[in-house]
Formats: C-alpha cells, sequence, structure tokens
C-alpha cells in the first residue's frame, strides 16, 4: 500500500431539499491519482453530492474536509453569456491570481483559440462545455469534479477530453466523474462507485476491468 | 483585506462590462426613470399645485424606482450560466461578491440618476444648482443606503420563483428612511437652505448608510451560501 | 418523550394560556367599558384606544421577538429557533392588523378622517407590510434550510430599521398623540385609565404568548409531518 495522501474526506454527508433525504450518511475518501467514476440512475444525488463536494452545497449534516484546490465542471457553465471566451476565463483567472498566459494555453488545450473573442453566449453546447474545462483547470487544481462532462461533446471533443483527463490523472490529479457514457471513460477511471437513493456503495477498484461491465454488475446485484 | 479589495474589484469591473455590453438593463432604467418623471408631473391639478412642489418627491419616487429595476440584474445575469457558482469556486472571500455587487450597482444607479437629474431640471425647471454640491452629497448618501440593502435583499429575491415581485416587497420598507429624507432634504435644498439647518436629516442617513451597509455585508455570507 | 409528543404538549399549554387570556381579555373590556370613566375631550371613542395601544405593544413585541429569534438562529441553526421566529412574525402580523383597523376608527371621530399619512401610523404600515412580506418569502421558498436563512435576514434587517423608522417619524411632523405612557416624565395618563390600559397590555402580552405557543406547536409539527412522509417515499 502507498502512503495514504487523500486530497478530499466527506464524512457523513446528509443533505434535504425541500424535507426530501437526497443524500444519505455519504463517506467517500479519495487519493492523489484516483479517478472515481460515480454511477447511479437519474436522482440518485451524483449532483447534489459533487456540488456538497465542492462546497457549493452545504451538508444537512456531516463534513467535508478539502486539502486541496479543486475545480468543477457541471451542468452549467458557470460562465457569462456577454462576455467573450477570453474575457471569460481571465475574470475567473483573476480571481484565482493566476495570469493571462494561462488563459492562453487552456484556450490553446480546448481548440477554442479561433473563437476566443467570440461571446460565449453564441457558443454551442459543446463549446461550452469545453470553455468550462478550461475554466475549471484555471488554477491547476489537484482534485478535478465533474458532471457528465462528455454530455454535448462530438467524438472528436469527446477522444480529446478523454485524452486530456487520462494525462492529468497520470500526473496525480485525482477526480470524480459523474457519467453514464463509461465505454468512453474506460482509460480513465481508476475506481467505480454507484450512488443509489441517495447511499454511496463502496469504492471498487477497476483494476483493470472494463468500467462497462463493473457497472452491468452492479446494476445486477441492485435486481 | 487587498484580497478582498481585489476580488471585489474584478467582480464589478466584471458586471459594469456585461452591462456595457448589452446595456439593456441601463437602457430600460433609464427610460422607466424618464417615464416617471414625465407621468408624475402630470399626477397633480395645474392650478392648484405648482410643479415645484411636487418636483423633490418625483425625483425620489424616480430614483427609486429605477435603482428597484436594477438591482435585479446584478443577480440575474449570474444566474443564467451559474457565473456566481464559479466564483464561489475561487478562493476570492464571499465578502467580495458583496462589495463588488454593490459597487457595480452604484454606477450602475448612479449613472441613471445623473442622467435624470438634468432631465428633473428640464421638466419640473427647479434651480438645482443653487445648492448643488449639497444635492449631489445627499443623492450619494441616499444612493448607498438603497444599493446596500438591495443587494442583500436582491440576492435573495433571485433564487425565489418571483424575483421581480419579491425584491420591491421586501426592499420598499427599508427605503422609507432614505427615501422620506431625500425628499425632506432635497425640498429644502431647493429652497436655497443651507444643509446646516437640516442635520437632523443628513445624521438620520448616514446613520442608516453605517448600519445598513455594514450589516448588509455581514449577512451577505448567509444568503450566498446554500 | 419525542419531539412530536412535545410539541403537543406545547400546544396544550399554548391553549391554556391562550384561554386564560381571552377571559382576562373579557375582564379588561368590562373594566374599560364599565368602570373607567369617559375622557373628557374625546368621549367614547377614546375607549378603542385600550385594544389599539396593547394591540400596537404586542404587534412590536411579536417582531422584536423575530429579530431577536433570527440573530439566534444564525448563530446556532437550530430549526426550532426559525419555526419560533416564523410563529412569532405571524401572530406580530395578526397584531397589526388589530393596530392597523383600530387606529381608523378612532381616527375618524377624533381626526376626522380614517386614515391620515401621519408619519407613525406611515411607518407602522410599513413594519406591518415589510414582515407580511417576510411570511411571503417563506411561502415562495421550499427548502426549509434556505427559508430559515433567508428569513432570518429578513428578521435581523426589521428589527434594526425599527428604530430608524422611528427617528424618521420623529423628524417628519407628525399628528399622532406624543407618546402617553412612556415619557422620561410621570405618566399623563389619569390613574385610572392607565390601570386599564396597563391590564390591557398584560392581558394582550399573554394572548401572544398564548398564540406564538400554539403556532409555534403547529409550524413544528407540520415539519415533522413533512419530513415523515418525505423520508417515507
Amino acid at each position: 500500500m502507498p502512503p495514504a495522501d487523500p486530497v478530499i474526506i466527506a464524512e457523513g454527508i446528509s443533505r434535504r431539499f425541500a424535507y426530501r433525504p437526497v443524500l444519505v450518511d455519504v463517506s467517500l475518501t479519495l487519493e492523489t491519482g484516483e479517478a472515481l467514476l460515480l454511477v447511479g440512475p437519474n436522482g440518485a444525488g451524483k449532483t447534489t453530492l459533487l456540488r456538497v463536494l465542492a462546497g457549493l452545497l452545504y451538508p444537512s449534516t456531516g463534513h467535508v474536509d478539502r486539502r486541496v484546490p479543486l475545480g468543477m465542471v457541471a451542468h452549467d457553465a458557470m460562465l457569462y453569456p456577454a462576455l467573450t471566451a477570453r474575457e471569460n476565463l481571465r475574470f475567473f483567472a483573476r480571481l484565482h491570481g493566476v495570469n493571462g498566459t494561462r488563459v492562453e494555453t487552456l484556450l490553446e488545450l480546448v481548440g477554442l483559440m479561433h473563437r476566443a473573442d467570440d461571446r460565449v453566449g453564441t457558443f454551442s453546447r459543446g463549446m461550452l462545455q469545453r470553455i468550462a474545462i478550461a475554466r475549471a483547470l484555471l488554477h491547476e487544481p489537484r482534485l478535478l469534479l465533474f458532471d457528465e462532462p462528455l454530455s454535448g461533446l462530438d467524438p472528436a471533443a469527446t477522444r480529446t477530453l478523454v485524452q486530456l483527463l487520462t494525462d492529468l490523472r497520470q500526473r496525480g490529479t485525482a477526480m470524480i466523474i459523474v457519467s453514464h457514457q463509461l465505454e468512453q471513460l474506460r482509460g480513465v477511471g481508476t475506481h467505480i462507485a454507484r450512488l443509489a437513493r441517495g447511499r454511496l456503495g463502496p469504492k471498487d477498484p477497476l483494476a483493470g476491468r472494463d468500467p462497462v461491465a463493473v457497472f452491468t454488475e452492479l446494476m445486477r446485484e441492485d435486481g | 483585506m487587498r484580497a478582498l479589495l481585489r476580488a471585489a474589484w474584478h467582480i464589478a469591473v466584471k458586471d459594469v462590462a456585461i452591462e456595457w455590453r448589452t446595456k439593456t438593463a441601463f437602457a430600460s432604467g433609464l427610460v422607466f426613470a424618464v417615464l416617471v418623471l414625465a407621468v408624475l408631473f402630470f399626477s397633480r391639478d395645474p392650478t392648484a399645485v405648482a410643479s415645484s412642489d411636487i418636483a423633490p418627491g418625483a425625483l425620489w419616487v424616480t430614483f427609486t424606482f429605477a435603482a428597484m429595476l436594477g438591482l435585479n440584474r446584478a443577480f440575474l445575469l449570474e444566474r443564467e450560466l451559474h457565473g456566481l457558482d464559479g466564483i464561489l469556486l475561487t478562493p476570492a472571500p464571499r465578502a467580495a461578491i458583496f462589495w463588488g455587487k454593490f459597487a457595480a450597482n452604484l454606477v450602475f444607479v448612479g449613472a441613471i440618476e445623473a442622467i435624470s437629474l438634468p432631465l428633473f431640471v428640464v421638466f419640473y425647471d427647479v434651480p438645482i444648482w443653487v445648492r448643488f454640491g449639497e444635492l449631489v452629497l445627499v443623492i450619494a448618501m441616499a444612493t448607498v443606503a438603497f444599493v446596500a440593502v438591495g443587494t442583500l435583499l436582491s440576492a435573495m429575491a433571485v433564487r425565489t420563483r418571483y424575483a421581480e415581485l419579491m425584491l420591491p416587497l421586501l426592499l420598499l420598507p427599508f427605503l422609507v428612511p432614505p427615501l422620506v429624507g431625500g425628499v425632506q432634504l432635497t425640498a429644502r435644498l431647493l429652497e436655497g437652505r443651507p444643509l446646516s439647518d437640516l442635520s437632523g436629516w443628513l445624521k438620520l442617513i448616514a446613520a442608516f448608510d453605517l448600519a445598513f451597509v455594514s450589516l448588509s455585508a455581514t449577512l451577505f455570507h448567509v444568503v450566498v451560501d446554500e | 418523550m419525542t419531539q412530536r409528543d412535545r410539541a403537543v404538549r406545547i400546544a396544550r399549554w399554548g391553549g391554556v394560556v391562550t384561554g386564560l387570556a381571552i377571559l382576562g381579555l373579557a375582564g379588561v373590556y368590562v373594566r374599560a367599558l364599565v368602570y373607567t370613566p369617559v375622557e373628557a375631550t374625546q368621549g367614547a371613542a377614546q375607549k378603542i384606544f385600550y385594544v389599539h395601544v396593547p394591540a400596537a405593544w404586542g404587534a412590536l413585541l411579536a417582531i422584536s421577538v423575530t429579530g431577536v429569534l433570527s440573530i439566534f438562529y444564525l448563530w446556532l441553526k437550530d430549526r426550532r429557533i426559525d419555526l419560533a421566529a416564523a410563529a412569532s412574525a405571524e401572530v406580530g402580523v395578526a397584531f397589526g392588523l388589530v393596530m392597523l383597523t383600530t387606529g381608523p376608527i378612532w381616527g375618524k371621530p377624533i381626526w376626522g378622517t380614517w386614515w391620515t399619512w401621519d408619519a407613525r401610523l406611515t411607518s407602522t404600515l410599513f413594519l406591518f407590510l415589510l414582515f407580511v412580506g417576510y411570511l411571503v418569502l417563506r411561502d415562495v421558498l421550499t427548502d426549509p434550510g434556505i427559508r430559515a436563512r433567508f428569513s432570518s435576514v429578513i428578521g435581523i434587517l426589521g428589527l434594526i430599521l425599527v428604530p430608524f423608522i422611528h427617528l424618521t417619524v420623529y423628524l417628519f411632523r407628525t399628528l399622532h398623540p406624543a407618546p402617553i405612557v412612556l415619557k422620561p416624565s410621570a405618566p399623563s395618563l389619569p390613574k385610572v385609565m392607565l390601570v386599564t390600559l396597563l391590564s390591557s397590555v398584560a392581558v394582550f402580552s399573554l394572548l401572544y404568548l398564548g398564540f406564538l405557543m400554539q403556532r409555534y406547536a403547529l409550524g413544528l409539527l407540520r415539519e415533522l409531518r413533512e419530513e415523515a412522509l418525505a423520508s417515507a417515499q
């Protein structure tokens, strides 16, 4: 066993929305270099869990210990439609205390340099998603939270993103990825866990297994 | 402290840039202000009441309504693609969001006021230059009061289904002291009386500014955390 | 004892307190109408004073309690405090309504007009409306956590607003009778009227307490039921 180096520790997280329990006693620890694929049916609480882990939502009970800077790509791009791609990234870069060259690097990385001076409001879903990814990477976070990162991306963009995620993970960035497109994420995930009715199943190492097969297995156990 | 100010500055600049680019809220706020000024002119019996008698009230009602129209804008633009979440994910202190929005709202409301004031002179034929410096001071003080409470309350209102309805409902009671004070002070200033005659109202608005700016800044984090 | 049992017990005691208050209220009315002399200049209309002033007191008390509880809620984050604050606001709005209806009824014969845009009346109206806004806000927010925090903010702001509104009143020329009881010098009301007024105030305070307890228990029971329903799904 390598020495434990957790990037985030969540203990006993519960969250209610308008009386309805969405998360029930969720505990989770993630180590450097781990990429957890979080699966589960719609309404299982996956988005809520990511938002609680990110600190955007308070847990009703429980505690989250964030030990490294984190970045997040959620369903909403978290950008301003009236500003251009570059202006958006520059704004968030300033709040992160990151300089402008990083913005240019990321525009290049997500392949949107040619649209950098167009307003984000004119972008397609896939392009918004790419800018959102650039935004999340601005401060070189050591933990990344992704909520359906592949949604809206065309096959080429999907391949680029999967490659990027694999590279990041190999360089030690931990990540939690909520996705239904497991076949595309084959090379990325190191662990898989299932969230159902607000309860998190065990964090299962993939150890070379195919996530799609493991997922099918998990579903079967549920009956 | 410097980090707070720097982040607040970036947020304010971003908000003003967005407004500058779209101009929708500003243009509608301005047109609205002109409309209110014009409509209020006719809200009297011209044979009995001189327009100069209702002028101070008209001015402040215009300012209040125009401010209210602009205040929701600040957080509505955060809602479109959830930009606020992006800010919350950065290390920027949450208070910076308040101060940034507060500053941007001051610019917004101040600009509308600056343009309506000359129109006010044209429409109502009032001698604002008699005590111009003092008048600007009074407007500035009352505007700070509107905007401080308004920034806090609009952050709450946009989280409800009826943002446009909730903000005036919650905000108007808080506008009573600065509004009444503003009207009283303006009426006296237009008569050419010096501010030293009016220190009571001035102190009231100053105390209100102090109390509600600090209170709004302190309570703001309660409103942005989910 | 479960939370539900405790709530039911509070509701019962609240009922007892309310019952006592209503008895007291009957007593105060008999005293006000039969045993307290008719005021020389205002005539019989002055009798409404024994409802108007205590209702105003009750409303202000309720709104202040809401404000103070709001501070405690943000500090301790206990939902029972939030429920108590909301209960107090609701009772305050009810008392405010009594105050705002009895005022004009008194005003018509004395001032010759139902409503005057007298500053104190106006500012009380605004305070009342603010707390109606507080209740509306609670109504449109479905998440209990957000509802509690947002309404606490309004409660606290309202508490701070009260002195400012009073100062505004003070600076604005006003028709309203100057404070009669809480004056630095000796109260200027004849002793027999004062006793009637003060006992009325005491009865209204008791009534407030009884309403508060019942409304609080009801709110708590409703929360518990919502939770049970949501968890059962």
